[in-house]
C-alpha cells in the first residue's frame, strides 16, 4: 500500500476566496516542525487511538463533539449539542453546513453514519457504545438520530475521541485515504522520517472562543511537520538549536538546560495524566481483597512520585483519581490512600492468609517511571511482609503477559484523565485485571441512568468509593508533562495531544 | 585458476548455508520473544478480545509452520513481506532506508581509513617516540568512547553551539540531496572517529610486525627510499589484518549503527530493526536482519577475495 502521497489540491484553489480578510493577514507562509517520540503506528485513530496518532490526526480529522477547557463535551461537527429525548434514548444530533473534505466532498448525514457505524465495530471504546446503540440513522442530510437500547452518560464524551468522520466512500475495513475534515490535511507521510500536513484552504471553523480543543480553530502556519525523534537528548538539542519549533515529551532533568536557552522555553502541562498500580482480580495471590487492600495501604505514593519524577513540579499525590479543578474530582473513599502503613498493611495480609507467595510486580523500562515506581513500591511491599518479584520487562512484552491472567499480579501503567470517568480503563470488566464486582455493577449502572450532571458527579463519587474498596487498583499520583517550544512561537497554548492551529510559526 | 573457482564456489555454498540459518533463526527468535504487534499497534486500550480480533486480522494465529513456510516461500520469490505498521513492503522500507545508511557507511569508513591509516604507519614507524605514546593513549580513549556519547557532544558543540548542521533527522520534504548529506556530517564524524581509534591500533600493530621482517631491512640495504620501504614493501604486507579490520567494521556500520541512528534520528537501517522490535514488527525485523546477514557475508567474501589479490600466498 503506498501510504506515502495523498495530495490535497484540489478543492484549495477554488474555495480560498471564503476567507476572512482577518484569517487571511493571520496566516503565514511559516512551516511548524515538531519533534515527537516517534512514528505513529498508522494515521488509523480509529483502531490505535494511542496519544501520537491523536495528536497528529486531530489536525487532520475532527469529531462530532470535543472537549473544552472544563473537559466538557462541545460541538465540533456537531451544530449544536443534541437534543435528547425525555427517557434519554434518543439523541438527535444536528451537523454543521457547509463543511468539506480535504477531497472537495461535502461532508453530511451520510458520511457520519458510515464512520460511527465503523468506529463501533473497530474502536475499543466504540464497541462498548456499540453494545448499548439500537440504531443510528440518517435524518435529512443534516443531522443523525442514535437510538439507545438503554441510556449511556458517557456517549458524547465517547464521540469526543476517535470517532473520527471520514466520507462514506473512504470507509474501508483497513484505511487508504486519510482525509478528514481538519484545518490541516495531509500531503505525505514518510515513516520514520516526517508526517507532513498542509493549510486546508477551505476549512470551516467552527465558532466561539478558542477553549482546549474547542472554538475557533485556524491553520495560520502554511505546514506542519511531524518529525519522530525517538532520543528524547536529540529533541532537547534540536529545540535549542532552533531545528524544532515544539519538541514533545521531554525528560524532567532538561528543564533547566531549556529554560536556560535563549531560543526556546519550557512548557509544564499540568495534570498530563496518572500512573497506576493494576491488580489481578481474577487470577493468583491478589484475588483476595484483604490482600489487595494491603497493597494499598502498604505503598507511599510521595515516594514513589519522587523517585519517578524528582522534582516536586513534576507531579502531584492525590488520591482522587482525577485532580483538583477537574468537575469529577472528589475524595470519596479514599481512606487508604496516604503514607504508607506497614502495621496497617500486615494486619490486613494476615486477614487475607497470605501464604508467601511472591507477588510478580511487572513494570517497563521504557517507561523509565513505571520503573521507578516499581523499586519504591517493592520496597513498600516487602516491608509490609509480601514478597515482591520484580519483573521488568520491554512494554511490548508486558502488554502480552498482561492479557494472561497465569502471569502476573500487579501491572504498572499510566492513563490520561478522560473526558468521562466511566471511560477509564480498569473499569470495564475485560481490562487485564478483570474487574468484576457487584458493587461496581451497580454503581456504574447509576453513572449510565444519571440524567444530569449533578446525578452524573453524584454517580461517580459512588464509583470512586467503591473501586477503593474493591481495590482493583493502587493510583499512585498525577503527573505533568514538560515539552518545549521555540521563544519564536509567540501563541502556543499547552493541550494534552498538543495542537498547532491557532498558532503562528516563526517569520 | 580452478582453485580460485572452487574456492569461490566453496565461499558461496557457505554463504548460501549461513543465510538459510539466518531465516529459521531469526523466524524462531522473533516468534519465541514475548510480545504481540497487535497488542502494541492498539496501545494500552485495547482489550484481549480488540486484539485477539486484529491477530486473525494479520494473520498471526496461523500456526508457527504455516508462517514459516509462507515467510520462506515469499523469500524464494524475493518477496521479503509486509510491514505491518508501516503499511508498506519490507523491501521498500529497506529501500527507503538504504541511503541515509549506505552514506552514513561511506563517510564514516572514509573518515576512520583517512585518520587511521597515516597515523598508523606513522605512528608504527616512529615507535616509542612521544608522537607514538600520544596516538596510543588517544585511541584507547578514542575506542572507548560510547559512540552515542560522542555523538550527543558533537550536537551541542556543533548543532546547538555552533549551529553549523542540524542537530537530527535527515532532512524535509523539500530537503536537496546535499542538504541531506549534510545531516549525515555528525554522525558520521561520530562513527568514524570510534572506528579510526580501531583501525589505527591495527595498522600500527601490522606495520610494527613487518618493519622488523628481513624483506624490510634487504629493501633499506638495496638503498630504497624510506617512503617506498613504508608504502611499498611494509604496507602491502600488512594489509591483510587492516582490510580485516576495515571490512569488519564496514559490516558493523551497516548493521550496526542503531545507538548511533538513534540518537540522530535518522531513517536509516539501524533505527529501522530498533522500531521494529520495539513494535514486533516481525516481518521488517525478519527482513532486515535477513539483508543485514547477506550484507555481512557478502563483505565478508569480499575482503576474502581482497585477500588473494593482495598475497599472492592466499590464492596458492
Amino acid at each position: 500500500m503506498m501510504r506515502k502521497t495523498l495530495l490535497v489540491a484540489s478543492c484549495a484553489a477554488a474555495l480560498a476566496g471564503f476567507t476572512s480578510p482577518t484569517a487571511a493577514e493571520a496566516r503565514s507562509d511559516g512551516v511548524l516542525t515538531v519533534a515527537t517520540v516517534g512514528e505513529p503506528p498508522t494515521l488509523d485513530a480509529m483502531q490505535t487511538p494511542t496519544d501520537i496518532v491523536l495528536t497528529i490526526d486531530q489536525h487532520i480529522f475532527e469529531t462530532l463533539f470535543t472537549y473544552d477547557a472544563e473537559w466538557k463535551s462541545v460541538p465540533l461537527l456537531a451544530a449544536a449539542m443534541p437534543e435528547v429525548s425525555e427517557d434519554g434514548l434518543t439523541y438527535r444530533i444536528g451537523l454543521r453546513e457547509g463543511v468539506k473534505f480535504h477531497d472537495g466532498s461535502a461532508f453530511d448525514s451520510e458520511d457520519v453514519v458510515a464512520s460511527l457505524s465503523r468506529w463501533m465495530s473497530v474502536n475499543s471504546k466504540g464497541k462498548q457504545v456499540a453494545s448499548v446503540v439500537e440504531s443510528v440513522a440518517k435524518d435529512g442530510e443534516h443531522a443523525i438520530v442514535i437510538k439507545l437500547k438503554s441510556r449511556y452518560a458517557p456517549l458524547l464524551a465517547t464521540l469526543s475521541q476517535a470517532s473520527i468522520i471520514i466520507p462514506s466512500e473512504k470507509v474501508a475495513d483497513t484505511l487508504t485515504d486519510f482525509i478528514g475534515t481538519g484545518p490541516y490535511a495531509l500531503k505525505e507521510r514518510k515513516p520514520d522520517q516526517y508526517t507532513q500536513l498542509v493549510r486546508f484552504e477551505a476549512y470551516k471553523s467552527p465558532e466561539g472562543e478558542a477553549s482546549n480543543y474547542a472554538g475557533k480553530r485556524e491553520a495560520i502556519a502554511k505546514e506542519i511537520r511531524f518529525v519522530p525523534v525517538p532520543d528524547a537528548n536529540t529533541r532537547v538539542e534540536g529545540l535549542i538549536s532552533g531545528q524544532f519549533d515544539y519538541a514533545d515529551a521531554l525528560p524532567v532533568s532538561a528543564f533547566e538546560r531549556v529554560e536556560a536557552s535563549d531560543s526556546a522555553g519550557p512548557v509544564i502541562f499540568e495534570n498530563a495524566g496518572w500512573a497506576s498500580l493494576n491488580m489481578n482480580m481474577k487470577e493468583g495471590v491478589l484475588t483476595k481483597k484483604a490482600l489487595r487492600q494491603a497493597v494499598q495501604v502498604a505503598l507511599n505514593p510521595s515516594d514513589m512520585m519522587l523517585a519517578a519524577f524528582s522534582d516536586e513540579r513534576f507531579f502531584s499525590v492525590d488520591g482522587s483519581i482525577f485532580p483538583e479543578g477537574f468537575l469529577w474530582h472528589t475524595e470519596e473513599g479514599i481512606a487508604r490512600y496516604g503514607e504508607g502503613d506497614p502495621e496497617a498493611a500486615a494486619a490486613l495480609i494476615e486477614e487475607g492468609g497470605y501464604d508467601g507467595t511472591p507477588i510478580r510486580l511487572l513494570t517497563s523500562r521504557q517507561y523509565e517511571f513505571h520503573y521507578k515506581i516499581g523499586e519504591v513500591a517493592k520496597a513498600y511491599l516487602g516491608a509490609a511482609g509480601f514478597k515482591v518479584d520484580l519483573e521488568v520487562v520491554d512494554w511490548a512484552t508486558l502488554t502480552t503477559r498482561r492479557a494472561d491472567p497465569k502471569q502476573w499480579d500487579i501491572f504498572i501503567t499510566h492513563s490520561n484523565f478522560p473526558g468521562d470517568p466511566t471511560t477509564i480503563n480498569t473499569i470495564t470488566d475485560s481490562y487485564p485485571g478483570w474487574y468484576v464486582s457487584d458493587q461496581k455493577a451497580k454503581a456504574v449502572a447509576a453513572y449510565m441512568a444519571a440524567a444530569d450532571q449533578d446525578q452524573k458527579i453524584k454517580a461517580w463519587q459512588g464509583i470512586q468509593a467503591v473501586i477503593y474498596d474493591d481495590a482493583p487498583l493502587v493510583k499512585v499520583g498525577n503527573f505533568n508533562a514538560l515539552a518545549g517550544v521555540s521563544k519564536s512561537i509567540p501563541d502556543y497554548t499547552p493541550t494534552y495531544w498538543p495542537h498547532f492551529w491557532n498558532v503562528t510559526p516563526k517569520k | 585458476m580452478l582453485k580460485i573457482s572452487q574456492a569461490l564456489l566453496h565461499r558461496l555454498g557457505g554463504m548460501v548455508i549461513v543465510l538459510a540459518l539466518v531465516v529459521t533463526v531469526v523466524f524462531i527468535i522473533v516468534r519465541v520473544t514475548p510480545g504481540d504487534p497487535a497488542a502494541v499497534m492498539l496501545g494500552s486500550d485495547a482489550t484481549p478480545e480488540d486484539i485477539a480480533q486484529l491477530r486473525a486480522k494479520m494473520g498471526l494465529d496461523a500456526p508457527l509452520i504455516a508462517q514459516y513456510a509462507q515467510f520462506v516461500l515469499g523469500i524464494l520469490k524475493g518477496d521479503l513481506g509486509q510491514s505491518i505498521f508501516l503499511g508498506q513492503p519490507v523491501a521498500q522500507a529497506l529501500a527507503e532506508r538504504a541511503e541515509p545508511t549506505f552514506f552514513l557507511t561511506l563517510f564514516s569508513i572514509l573518515i576512520a581509513v583517512v585518520i587511521a591509516l597515516p597515523v598508523g604507519i606513522f605512528s608504527a614507524v616512529k615507535r616509542g617516540t612521544p608522537f607514538d605514546q600520544v596516538v596510543v593513549t588517544l585511541t584507547m580513549v578514542a575506542a572507548s568512547i560510547p559512540s552515542f556519547w560522542l555523538g550527543l557532544m558533537l550536537i551541542q558543540v556543533f548543532a546547538v553551539g555552533q549551529g553549523w548542521f542540524p542537530a537530527s533527522g535527515y532532512g524535509g520534504p523539500d530537503t536537496s540531496f546535499v542538504e541531506r548529506l549534510n545531516h549525515l556530517v555528525l554522525p558520521a564524524a561520530a562513527l568514524g572517529i570510534v572506528n579510526s581509534a580501531l583501525i589505527t591500533r591495527f595498522t600500527r600493530a601490522a606495520m610494527l610486525d613487518v618493519l622488523g621482517e628481513d624483506y624490510v631491512r634487504t629493501a633499506r640495504a638495496k638503498g630504497a627510499g624510506e617512503g617506498r620501504v613504508i608504502l611499498k614493501h611494509a604496507l602491502k604486507n600488512a594489509l591483510i589484518p587492516i582490510i580485516t579490520v576495515i571490512g569488519l567494521s564496514i559490516a558493523m556500520l551497516v548493521a550496526g549503527a542503531v545507538v548511533t541512528e538513534t540518537v540522530f534520528g535518522l531513517p536509516g537501517i539501524g533505527n529501522l530493526v530498533v522500531s521494529a522490535v520495539l513494535r514486533r514488527d516481525y516481518p521488517v525485523i525478519q527482513g532486515t536482519l535477513l539483508v543485514v546477514a547477506a550484507i555481512y557475508v557478502l563483505i565478508n567474501f569480499v575482503v576474502d577475495m581482497l585477500y588473494m589479490i593482495v598475497d599472492p600466498r592466499v590464492r596458492q
